[in-house]
């Protein structure tokens, strides 16, 4: 695991040269339909789905084992995605909305939970569920294989990539799936940058930070992950960056700080010596107090550390050196300025890149606008902005929606990479993405059922959703599409809009910023659903697919354009969306609304009357009823009524129930029958 | 003002007199010469040429009587003419006459009505005036003829619109007579539902009658709360009568806000004709005296028809009260006590005349307030019920886990795949425990009753629990599967009820087909039940004849599919043969033994080749020529897709009447039988409404009011929509009933009724969150503008950048 990037590239130098002669030597023919790069939780994943659809696929991993990322990281070893395993419940797909590590499959018990029991598992665990993952499900995993250059060649056949490794074997692919993840520590450029340590090499050992001051860049999870190890050896801790800490618990976005790992915002707030601070990295300057007159050549290990300062690069008199006078120091400036005491050590934890340095220039996607240029930039559906047939999944595919949703973690891209592989089978074998038809009687409890117990939608929240085709009388239900996809619906699910509109089930936060802790936290009235907080279905009706354009300009915080109507599932406490009232009935009429027809269900009596005094009952009676499975709206097997009498009008000797008078059993019901004349005028 | 008065005693009078006098005095009968007399003098009259009584033409006799007097205050004479004791020309001579009234305007005839239409005095009165002010009276059916009108309205006229949810009630002469009073004053508007009633804001699938009152005459400048191209209303809140009427179209009249000088204890209670009506007072200070009227102008609207408002003007040193009060009110006939009262909002006042009203109309508040109730209605049985939860220990829970081996340690596992939030489910739920129970109690073994919520092992019911299921995924809840080990699943296709799910397990239970292999058995076969709980049950038996085994394949897909709906066996070799000689049938044949005839007389089918046809030649032989029709089965007949001819048979209460309707229904069978061709065309069937009570209610939207029995009528036309009845007192006879038929199809026949609208739209106003959204937060919900657009993308992020930088004085945050 992380060789340094100049080794790398020597050996594609190298590995070029003897590109040609290498491939005739081994004799192989490496041609694929589909190229997996890296045996991650993504890769693995993915290669799941092809290698369950039967498809020309090899899983290419540099290293000797899948997911070696986890062997290092995270630094301090235990993983912050829990690992949930008693739910109360037996439904297998609600359990995997708590559970943040396992991958898909069709085997029910291979869960993380084989490997760990911990609510926040070693990392350790990981590596190990995936080497299970491939072992059982037979992946096809070439380890050992590093592929350092990648490149797109347009045939008449169509565009390659060709990917070229370690020892200059190529390997041609038509789709190539790039799951690498990011592991290339993301830095900052600024004056002193060589004094700081990184994440990536910073000792785990608490003791190493005995009595120290530390200073680390950075409030993300590794940061304070980094910070908590040491709290109880460090003699202060102070945390800079640029944007105050986002709380998890209040954005809703895992990647943001897990309470798990706050615990130096404890310390902070009792006034403990730990502390938070916020400045643009670029503006920093790390340096080192000269020393006038008592000059002496640093750097040796067995000398007492240099202590290290925090300046801003508008003090430095000199823009490249990271020895400042006095002068320099913003102490000299600012008498109390927080940060004026050194530090012994500063650290780096700034999260990590995508390393585009493998892509030549016809196969590399461009750097997200957003990330801080950290990730490629991807379509709706995941594939590179310009590089057709080459598809980013994992922790690199964040981009979509980075700061939003869960895409960039394990328990929301095993969705996402469903949803490729789905439109992959459709462009290149053409299997329509899976549907399941409804008559449009059902299709309230199927959309309740997806709410109450999908895992996709709810990880995934505001970026995929079930799309529901209607169809007048049915409907098609596509699950878990990529919202942003939606123009493109028809083209890359195989599907067609009619003339009845489509439905869109999301699952939504609600966007407003609040006490979250307050007593209005929650809504439980269902006529105020929309003002609703936390995580709850939202349908969006549209007659025809919005444009590209619609989806761009669509409201502000808004996963989908302006629908002609939309509904709310109020939030539910314990997010079992089922009530009668606040739930299913506001459902009903808006579904009534979206199809135009009364969706109620009848007994089947009233379907009798509605029958015969109608060409044609409404529809529940007509997909119902009328296909002879009516609900009768009391149960007569007690007193079950011998069907005797004027059905018998031939009389033939030996009918063994020979009787031919109407039997009085219904005697008591004469009353109701006189009074019954005066009703239904 | 006097004359009103007067209007209103009469009303009054009238209404309280008419049921004392009506058996007492005599309907006029007038002679020929009376008659002619009267016609030239051009008065009004509404005369019954009676012929031969009958009773239903003397109950109409004496509702007539009740009318005389009522319609004489509208200057219409009532009476008869008796034909028997001396002619009226053509009144007298055409027996068809018989059952229409006439009425009689400017000596020539007005208008005639057929006597189904006025069946009692409110009727008469009502169609009566209806027919002299239809000029006057307009319909209304669109929310667009309706704006139409009160365009043309505007500035002159108000207009009071009237729905009735039945012509010829009380509510619609209620609102006749108040016509005939008003008629000049007021524009009289029906409606007739529908997209009107939307507008009006009412709801529900089947309103009441309702009144409104449009305030068009008053001129635009007022201040109203309705957009300006819509008059105001006004809705009536009591009960619609003809004196609730009237007192609310005087209200309509009181002034909006009065004004005045006086403490509110001093002011007079409202005056004659308003003493019922409570008094509002509001307080104007002279520093914003133009705002405290347009305060109180507005709540005027809201409490227009419940109170009327006075605006007191406390500079007048007369004003007496606390200034901490800013409203008062006085309640009617409550001694002229004044309370008084400090209001955060004028919705207040509101709350406190509406809960005046509740008691009145409770009923129709809880109509109103359809958002906490169910309105469909299984879920609201449902949740009703929902303290009392089925025991399920007499049923299987599988789960993905048990599933397999569960299922195999059964003969037959029926299984039933419910969601728990699915209120159908739930209602089936607990039929189905009552066969699981049952099945127990009569020791019937070898069924394991089970069910599988899949709103839990929702991978089992996706067929996916991990290891291979023998069925499909399930998307239908619920759904009931009978799994015999090594054989396809076979879906409960029946109604979802304990007896047809009880008979099809039962039935189920037998091989399909059975082998027979000797005459003894074929006997018992078709003569005995296979199990001691198929007794009472209708069993219709299949039997294949094959001359060998290997002809049988299609009969023994189609047994397959029959099975748990009818008995099935199979012959093959010597004995089908043997059997085929002594019945004189030709091998291979099918024979089919409908349960309603006996097993001498199958039908025998020709054996096809494929199982689909042989299954429909099978299904259609198991159909009655005529049947009687019950919940249960008129889907199968509603297949057919022939016109009905439904004869309505009522309960018997002794044995004559039970002898009469089976001669009814054999008089009908005889019809069907010896006009075989002509009735290809029509499904005759009956209806006995003590078994099927159901069919009450059809009969009575059929013909709009319940007639006597037996009733036969013709619907279902593949031509139209048409209903039509045949004559009610004319006997049924296959002969008349054949020419009834042939006058429909020449159409000379009117129809009584049509089949109501195909189209369902939804009975329910949706609750519009995007209107809300609009109205609350208004921008929230747009769609951004292009241009916008550019800068957004990167907004978010510069203003983090922005934040940190600028935040310069704030310790902590920059450095």
């Amino acid at each position: 695991m992380d060789p340094s990037l100049p080794s790398v590239i020597l050996f594609i130098l190298i590995g070029y040269v003897l590109s040609s002669f290498d491939n005739r030597h081994h004799n192989v023919t490496r041609r694929y339909d589909y190229c997996v790069l890296g045996a991650g939780p993504a890769g693995l994943q993915m290669g799941y789905f092809l290698s369950k659809a039967r498809r020309n696929y090899v899983i290419l991993e540099r290293n000797s084992g899948p997911g070696s990322f986890f062997n290092k990281y995270p630094r301090h070893r235990k993983l912050i995605s829990i690992n949930k395993i008693y739910t109360g419940r037996g439904n297998r797909e609600f359990n995997l909305r708590h559970d943040w590590n396992s991958l898909l499959s069709d085997k029910p018990d291979l869960l993380f939970k084989r490997v760990s029991d911990d609510f926040y598992p070693p990392a350790d665990a990981f590596p190990q569920y995936l080497s299970l993952f491939v072992g059982e499900l037979g992946l096809r995993v070439q380890y050992g294989v590093d592929v350092g250059r990648i490149r797109a060649v347009q045939s008449a056949t169509g565009r390659h990539y060709i990917l070229t490794d370690q020892h200059a074997s190529d390997y041609t692919c038509s789709v190539l799936l790039v799951a690498t993840g990011l592991w290339v520590p993301h830095t900052v450029d600024f004056v002193g940058a060589d004094l700081v340590e990184g994440y990536e090499s910073i000792s785990t050992n608490p003791d190493d930070y005995k009595d120290q001051a530390v200073l680390i860049l950075g409030k993300g999870n590794s940061a304070f992950e980094t910070a908590q190890s040491i709290l109880g050896r460090a003699s202060r801790v102070h945390m800079l960056s640029s944007s105050p800490v986002r709380l998890a618990w209040q954005t809703h976005y895992v990647g943001d700080l897990r309470a798990v790992n706050n615990e130096l915002i404890d310390t902070y707030q009792l006034k403990s010596l730990d502390g938070l601070a916020e400045a643009r990295l670029e503006k920093i300057v790390i340096a080192q107090q000269k020393e006038e007159g008592k000059r002496r050549l640093g750097g040796k290990k067995k000398e007492k550390r240099k202590q290290l300062y925090l300046t801003l690069n508008k003090y430095m008199h000199s823009r490249n050196s990271f020895d400042a006078t006095q002068e320099e120091l913003p102490g000299h400036h600012i008498d109390n300025f927080p940060m004026r005491k050194p530090y012994d050590r500063v650290i780096r934890c700034l999260g990590f890149r995508f390393n585009f340095s493998i892509f030549d220039s016809s196969a590399c996607p461009p750097n997200s606008e957003n990330a801080k240029g950290r990730l490629p930039e991807l379509t709706p559906w995941y594939e590179g902005k310009n590089t057709p047939g080459l598809f980013v999944l994992g922790t690199a595919s964040h981009s979509r929606d980075y700061r939003s949703s869960a895409g960039g973690f394990v328990h929301g891209f095993r969705y996402t990479a469903r949803a490729v592989h789905r439109l992959l089978e459709h462009r290149y074998h053409r299997n329509a993405w899976p549907s399941t038809q409804l008559l449009a009687t059902h299709l309230q409890s199927w959309i309740l059922k997806r709410v109450d117990e999908a895992s996709g939608p709810y990880q995934m929240f505001e970026v995929l959703g079930d799309v529901i085709l209607l169809r007048g009388s049915h409907c098609e239900y596509l699950e878990e599409f990529p919202l942003q996809a939606l123009p493109q619906l028809s083209s890359l699910s195989g599907h067609d809009v009619s003339m009845h509109g489509l439905i869109v089930v999301v699952m939504q936060y609600g966007k407003k910023k609040i006490d979250y802790l307050g007593r209005s936290r929650a809504e439980t009235e269902w006529t105020n659903a929309w003002k609703s907080n936390f995580l709850h279905p939202v349908l969006y009706y549209y007659k025809t697919l919005p444009s590209v354009e619609e989806m761009k300009l669509r409201p502000n915080g808004w996963p989908l354009p302006r629908p002609q109507a939309i509904h709310h599932i109020v939030e539910d406490f314990l997010t079992e969306w089922d009530a009668p009232i606040s739930h299913i009935q506001p459902l009903r009429r808006f579904l009534e609304h979206c199809l135009q027809t009364d969706l109620r269900a009848f007994y089947a009596e009233s379907c009798f009357h509605l029958s015969l005094t109608h060409r044609m009952p409404p529809l529940f009676c007509q997909q119902g009823y009328l296909k002879q499975q009516g609900i009768p709206r009391n149960s007569q097997l007690r007193q079950r009524v011998h069907d005797a009498g004027l059905t018998h009008t031939e009389q033939d000797v030996g009918t063994s129930d020979a009787d031919s008078t109407f039997p009085n059993y219904l005697a008591p019901a004469g009353a109701s029958v006189s009074s019954g004349l005066k009703l239904d005028l | 003002m006097m004359w009103m008065c007067v209007t209103v005693f009469l009303l009054w009078m009238r209404s309280g007199r008419c049921t004392d006098k009506a058996n007492t005095s005599d309907l006029i009968e007038y002679t020929a010469a009376d008659f002619y007399e009267k016609l030239h003098s051009g008065k009004m009259m509404f005369i019954y040429f009676e012929h031969q009584v009958s009773p239903t033409i003397s109950l109409f006799l004496v509702e007539l009587e009740k009318s005389v007097e009522a319609l004489q205050d509208y200057g219409v004479l009532v009476g008869k003419v008796n034909c028997n004791k001396e002619l009226v020309y053509t009144y007298c001579a055409e027996e068809q006459l018989l059952h229409t009234a006439f009425l009689f305007r400017g000596g020539k005839e007005f208008l005639s009505f057929d006597l189904d239409t006025i069946f009692d005095v409110n009727s008469i009165v009502s169609e009566v005036l209806f027919a002299i002010l239809r000029d006057e009276i307009k319909y209304v059916h669109t929310d667009a003829d309706l704006l139409a009108m009160e365009k043309a309205a505007r500035g002159k006229k108000d207009i009071v619109l009237g729905y009735v949810c039945s012509l010829g009630t009380q509510e619609h002469r209620s609102i006749m007579e108040t016509a005939y009073v008003y008629g000049s004053k007021y524009q009289f508007i029906l409606i007739t539902g529908g997209p009107v009633l939307k507008h009006l804001g009412v709801n529900e699938s089947s309103p009441s009658s309702r009144v409104w009152f449009l305030h068009c005459r008053v001129h635009s400048g007022f201040m109203t709360p309705m957009t300006s191209e819509r008059c105001p209303l006004t809705r009536m809140r009591k009960p619609l009568s003809t004196l609730s009427l009237h007192s609310f179209l005087q209200l309509m009249e009181a002034p909006l806000v009065t004004e005045v000088y006086d403490d509110p204890s001093s002011v007079q209670p409202p005056q004659f004709p308003y003493q019922q009506t409570p008094q509002v007072f509001l307080f104007s200070h002279p520093a914003t005296e133009h705002l405290d009227l347009d305060t109180a102008t507005t709540l005027a609207w809201r409490l227009r028809g419940l109170a009327l408002l006075l605006l007191v003007h406390r500079q007048s040193p007369a004003v007496k009260t606390l200034d901490e009060y800013n409203a008062a009110y006085r309640l009617p006939e409550k001694s002229l006590e004044v309370k008084y009262l400090t209001l955060n909002s004028l919705d207040e006042v509101l709350v406190l005349f509406a809960d005046q009203e509740k008691d009145e109309e409770e009923e129709e508040e809880d109509e109103e307030d359809n958002e906490g109730k169910l309105d469909d209605e299984i879920a609201a049985a449902v949740f009703e019920n929902r303290g009392t939860l089925s025991d399920m220990d007499s049923v299987t829970q599988l789960t993905s886990d048990n599933f397999h081996s569960a299922v195999a340690q059964s003969g037959l596992t029926v299984v039933l795949f419910y969601l728990k939030w699915d209120a159908v489910s739930m209602a089936f739920l607990s039929s189905f425990i009552e066969v699981a129970e049952r099945l127990a109690d009569s020791e019937v073994n070898k069924v394991q009753m089970s069910v599988v919520d899949c709103s839990e092992w929702t991978d089992l019911c996706a067929a996916q629990p991990g290891s291979a299921v023998p069925f499909q995924p399930i998307t239908a809840f619920p759904s009931v599967l009978l799994l015999h080990p090594q054989h396809p699943a076979q879906h409960f296709r029946g109604m979802l009820g304990s007896e047809s799910l009880h008979r099809f397990i039962m039935i189920s239970r037998v091989a399909s087909p059975v082998r027979l292999s000797t005459l003894e058995e074929v006997q018992s076969f078709l003569l005995e039940v296979p199990h001691p709980e198929l007794a009472g049950y209708q069993l219709d038996r299949v039997v294949g004849l094959f001359e060998a085994q290997t002809q049988t394949a299609a009969f023994t897909e189609a047994a397959k599919s029959l099975r748990g709906d009818a008995l099935t066996g199979l012959l093959t070799d010597e004995l089908a043969e043997k059997w085929a000689a002594d019945h004189t049938v030709d091998l291979p044949a099918v024979l089919v033994f409908p349960s309603w005839r006996t097993h001498t007389h199958p039908f025998t089918l020709p054996a096809s080749s494929s199982a689909e046809e042989l299954l429909t030649h099978i299904n259609t032989a198991l159909l009655h020529p005529m049947p009687e029709l019950t919940v249960e089965n008129l889907p199968s007949f509603l297949l057919l897709g022939k016109a009905l001819l439904l004869l309505f048979v009522g309960e018997e209460e002794d044995k004559i009447g039970r002898r009469q309707n089976q001669a009814l229904v054999k008089e009908m069978r005889t019809l069907v039988e010896s006009e075989g061709e002509t009735m290809e065309r029509y499904l005759a069937c009956w209806i006995h409404l003590g078994r099927t009570p159901a069919g009450m209610s059809v009969l009575g939207s059929y013909v709009g009011s319940m007639p006597p029995l037996p009733a036969l009528v013709l619907t279902h036309l593949p031509s139209g929509d048409q209903i039509y009845q045949y004559p009610p007192n004319t006997p049924i006879v296959a002969s008349s009933v054949l020419h009834w038929l042939q006058r429909v199809e020449d159409g000379t026949e009117s129809p009584t009724g049509l089949l109501d609208e195909d189209s369902w739209p939804p009975a329910f106003e949706f609750y519009d969150f995007l209107k809300i959204m609009d109205m609350q937060e208004p921008d929230s919900a747009q769609q951004q503008t292009p241009k916008e657009e550019e800068e957004e993308v990167n907004v978010k992020e510069h203003v983090v950048v922005e934040d940190m930088t600028g935040d310069n004085r704030h310790a902590h945050s920059e450095l």
